[in-house]
């Protein structure tokens, strides 16, 4: 990861968490509204890693936190453990694979729409979980649409690594 | 070995900011970092809505000319109807005065006469189904403080929550937290406004000995009780009465309201600022 790529990640996570607060957040079909910071995060944790990726996920957080003038660090708890399992399954069953980005987008919609209800709940917050049940599915529906795109954006702003930048960790059965 | 590091002091720092502000989510070290950071980011999310209010206006205008018909109808209807109210109105009002000048009743700060509002724009909208908030451009810097109330030209819309600087968020009314001393326009049955399912409202706490019918106008109560002042002045319009209905195991009414503000769509709004603030009990 080069200082390069950190700056172009950043920023594409920057815009991405404006957008998502000033304009996607409006859009509402059937209760639920696109998650492009999501998607983007999965871009970035796919082909930067699971320490990229968790460094961007709290990031991202940070910055949808401040700018809604919500609770500092709800946020970037939950896209911070996203970012690293998203990059992890990046860098071992899911490189090179095709389907990737729209696995780890669906699983990841739904890990994060229970995770934020997780934390809602623990602090004494309301936590409609009907309404999060309802809205999961076109949720995770529209953030597939995005993934496209977004996937190509991300793939064309930082290039996939070489094979050799992979982790080499092998695990010894038996 | 280096990513759990990683990973584990990212979710120890995340922990800490979230335990600082739930602890003090209104003030404090890190609320004014946290306001100072909102401040930076105004520019580029007043641009982002800049950008996107032209396709935004152009779906809106395809879709009113969609209804412009049954709605033109439906407009000559209701005008019919609120000439004739209003000449009743002018009168009760008249009315109203010279009483009050012959009682000399002292009254608190009316709305809309003895507020001035704070107009902003909507730079932030809610996200999902856990907080129903909006972040306006106008904080503390244009008289904006905490519980100041939020209005559209429709009515209602909530109160402040938090205030920073040059932004500020609005719990709306649909927010699970939020509850408005509210009454009934016709029938002066009092309740307390409180979220519904589907971005409506009910009028909690409303008897079944009590009568609240379709159609009546709901408004806010204005103050009640000493240790919350001023929240919410009288008569500000909160909503419409779209049904009631009741159960032999329930002790209260059901009273769904539907909002006069559409806060899906919030462009602008106006805080109300008291022109000439009481002093505190």
């Amino acid at each position: 990861m080069t200082i390069a790529d950190g700056l172009k990640a950043a920023a594409l996570l920057f815009v991405a968490a404006i957008v998502q607060v000033s304009i996607f957040s409006q859009l509402d079909v059937f209760g639920a509204a696109p998650q492009v910071v999501l998607v983007t995060l999965v871009g970035v944790s796919l082909l930067r890693g699971a320490i990229v990726g968790a460094t961007a996920g709290f990031f991202a957080g940070l910055v949808v936190d401040t700018a809604m003038l919500g609770q500092l660090g709800l946020t970037s708890l939950v896209l911070t453990v996203s970012g690293y399992w998203i990059g992890r399954y990046g860098e071992t069953t899911g490189r090179d694979r095709g389907h990737a980005p729209f696995l780890s987008v669906a699983v990841v919609t739904f890990l994060y729409a229970f995770g934020v209800l997780l934390v809602h709940f623990m602090l004494g917050e309301p936590a409609p979980a009907g309404a999060v049940m309802r809205s999961l599915l076109p949720t995770i529906v529209m953030n597939l649409v995005l993934t496209g795109p977004t996937y190509l954006l991300v793939r064309l702003l930082l290039r996939p690594r070489e094979r050799a930048d992979y982790a080499t960790e092998v695990q010894l059965l038996g | 070995m280096v990513r759990r590091i990683v990973l584990a002091v990212l979710v120890v720092v995340a922990l800490a900011l979230l335990t600082i502000s739930f602890r003090s989510p209104t003030s404090g070290m890190l609320h004014d970092a946290q306001s100072y950071g909102a401040d930076a980011l105004r520019p580029f999310q007043v641009a982002a809505v800049r950008v996107a209010r032209p396709f935004r206006d152009g779906y809106n205008y395809v879709d009113s000319l969609a209804r412009a018909k049954s709605d033109n109808a439906k407009l000559r209807k209701m005008v019919q109807d609120y000439r004739a109210q209003a000449l009743l109105n002018a009168s009760a009002v008249q009315q109203n005065n010279d009483l009050k000048r012959l009682l000399h009743f002292e009254a608190g700060p009316q709305y809309p006469r003895d507020f001035r509002a704070v107009n902003a724009s909507v730079i932030s909208f809610p996200s999902g189904a856990f907080s129903q908030q909006i972040v306006i451009g106008a904080g503390s810097d244009s008289g904006i403080h905490l519980n100041t109330p939020v209005v559209s030209a429709d009515g209602l819309v909530g109160k402040v929550t938090t205030v920073g600087h040059t932004t500020s968020t609005v719990t709306l009314l649909t927010d699970p937290n939020s509850a408005v001393p509210a009454r009934d326009l016709k029938t002066r049955v009092s309740g307390l406004i409180r979220h519904g399912q589907g971005g409506s409202l009910i009028l909690d706490r409303v008897s079944k000995d009590q009568v609240v019918d379709k159609g009546d106008w709901i408004i806010t109560r204005g103050t009640v009780d000493r240790r919350y002042p001023d929240e919410y002045p009288y008569g500000i319009p909160i909503g419409r009465v779209v049904a009631v209905g009741t159960s032999d195991i329930a002790s209260f009414l059901t009273v769904q309201v539907q909002p006069l503000a559409d806060l899906s769509s919030l462009d602008a709004v106006a805080a109300l600022v008291p022109k000439h603030p009481r002093a505190k009990p």
